[in-house]
């Protein structure tokens, strides 16, 4: 075999790859949604609902409600990225990287405040003023601020292939959760809150991707990715959490519920699904780029309908159908695009 | 070494010397500076090669069949060059040298 065609077989090889964590990415984001789900239901947090909202009022309730959920999946996040690492080795290399704070750990810090309070609890937020499926179309227009702000910021290539994926995969999430935001906007008054929180989760996942991808440039995935998590645990235990409780809200009471056996395996269950998740998507940006990371990233519309459907027995509407196909349309798209184009992700 | 800082700093001051540098030189070096041994670690400084490579920092500038087994027998070994956006980058981050 000649050079030419060896170097084209290991660039096909990594961008392969790089896809393929973007894939795992898709699968274990929609798997999240399970323990997601359940864990709303659960003491302590069911009790600490209704205990709120007897004083507050159901949308305060929901969102600090929400907040206690959001931190204990940082901290379980954390354990398993921390566990990750230690099979890796990658202590010391992660004690380099945070030492590094202008040029490295500053960037995962401002990813942690993107994508911790502002996408995952505008997600939370929108989830609970008008509902889940709206929350589920609004988080999936993430890539087109991801990408966008990839491109114009620091001149990440993205083909018009590319570009053209990425909507073929929105269409169909929308196609997929499209009837069930049209009954929940259409039930009645829709508090303006509601879709503030999904235009959180939109702006804040895309900024948190491109700002990662700055960071990731150089420094190390796994060791990036904790140090953003070490950091969104500090947002939440070290500042929201003790201002929530300073205003009265009974935070450490129900946090100190949760140790329970069914509470904390579900937690831990989630922990494993949104810390891999989280994992692969840090490793496929510099493989294939942000752009192409989050649209096949976005595929967890598609799985989190078929998870719930296979764990909760909630029959999808047809639509998924016709969703699901526009979705893969969109990845093979991507998937199949001639890449020498992506030798580099960088335009010069 | 005492003050030893992130892998991928290292490699691009290791490319920034005149001719680049073979990506299987890098990888032995790395792992006598910061002690990391065994396949793992090596395919691991190897994937961040490849990482600063694909994100633009660095470029190949040779590429040759590894026939001697000096990486892995039968499969290509580059040899990197740092690239413009690359110094831009590592004088970002206050790298001496570059």
């Amino acid at each position: 075999m000649d050079l030419q065609a060896l170097k084209t077989q290991e660039h096909k090889r990594r961008v392969k790859i790089g896809f393929m964590w973007a894939f795992f990415c898709a699968i274990l984001w929609g798997l999240w949604y399970i323990p997601g789900t359940v864990v709303w239901v659960l003491n302590p947090f069911d009790a600490m609902y209704g205990e709120i909202a007897a004083t507050s009022g159901d949308g305060v309730s929901l969102i600090v409600t929400a907040v206690l959920i959001t931190a204990f999946n940082a901290l379980t996040v954390i354990l398993a990225l921390l566990v990750w690492n230690g099979v890796l080795g990658k202590f010391g290399e992660m004690k380099r990287t945070l030492k590094e704070f202008h040029p490295c750990s500053r960037w995962f810090f401002l990813a942690a405040i993107f994508g911790g309070p502002m996408a995952i609890l505008g997600s939370f937020i929108a989830m609970g003023f008008v509902g889940g499926a709206f929350a589920a179309v609004a988080a999936l227009m993430y890539p087109v601020v991801g990408s966008t702000l990839a491109s114009k910021w620091y001149g990440e290539k993205i083909t018009k292939r590319a570009y053209t994926g990425i909507a073929f995969i929105i269409a169909g999430g929308f196609t997929i959760f499209g009837g069930g935001v049209l009954t929940e906007i259409g039930s009645g008054s829709v508090s303006w809150i509601g879709y503030l929180g999904g235009l959180m989760a939109a702006a804040g996942w895309g900024i948190e991707g491109a700002i990662a991808g700055k960071g990731l440039d150089i420094s190390e995935p796994d060791v990036s990715l904790t140090i953003r998590f070490i950091a969104e645990n500090i947002i939440w235990w070290i500042i929201i959490i003790p201002l929530l409780a300073i205003v009265g809200f009974p935070m450490f009471k129900y946090a100190i519920l949760a140790f329970e056996p069914l509470t904390l395996l579900t937690l831990i269950f989630a922990g494993i699904t949104f810390g891999f998740c989280y994992v692969a998507w840090y490793k496929s940006f510099p493989l294939i780029g942000v752009g192409r990371g989050q649209g096949i990233g976005n595929l967890y519309g598609l799985f989190a309908v078929i998870f719930i459907f296979l764990f909760f027995g909630d029959v999808p509407s047809w639509t998924i159908l016709v969703g699901g196909t526009l979705c893969l349309a969109g990845s093979s798209i991507m998937f199949l695009e001639d890449t020498g184009e992506l030798e580099s992700l960088r335009g010069d | 070494m005492a003050n030893l800082r992130p892998i991928k700093f290292r490699i691009l001051e290791l490319c920034n010397e005149d001719g680049g540098k073979w990506n299987y030189e890098i990888v032995t070096q790395i792992q006598k500076e910061y002690d990391l041994k065994g396949d793992f670690q090596r395919d691991s400084i190897n994937f961040d090669i490849i990482e600063l490579a694909s994100g633009g920092l660095l470029q190949d500038i040779e590429v040759k069949v590894d026939e001697k087994g000096f990486y892995k027998k039968g499969f290509l070994l580059h040899k990197y060059n740092i690239t413009k956006f690359g110094q831009i980058r590592a004088a970002d981050a206050c790298l001496l040298n570059i």
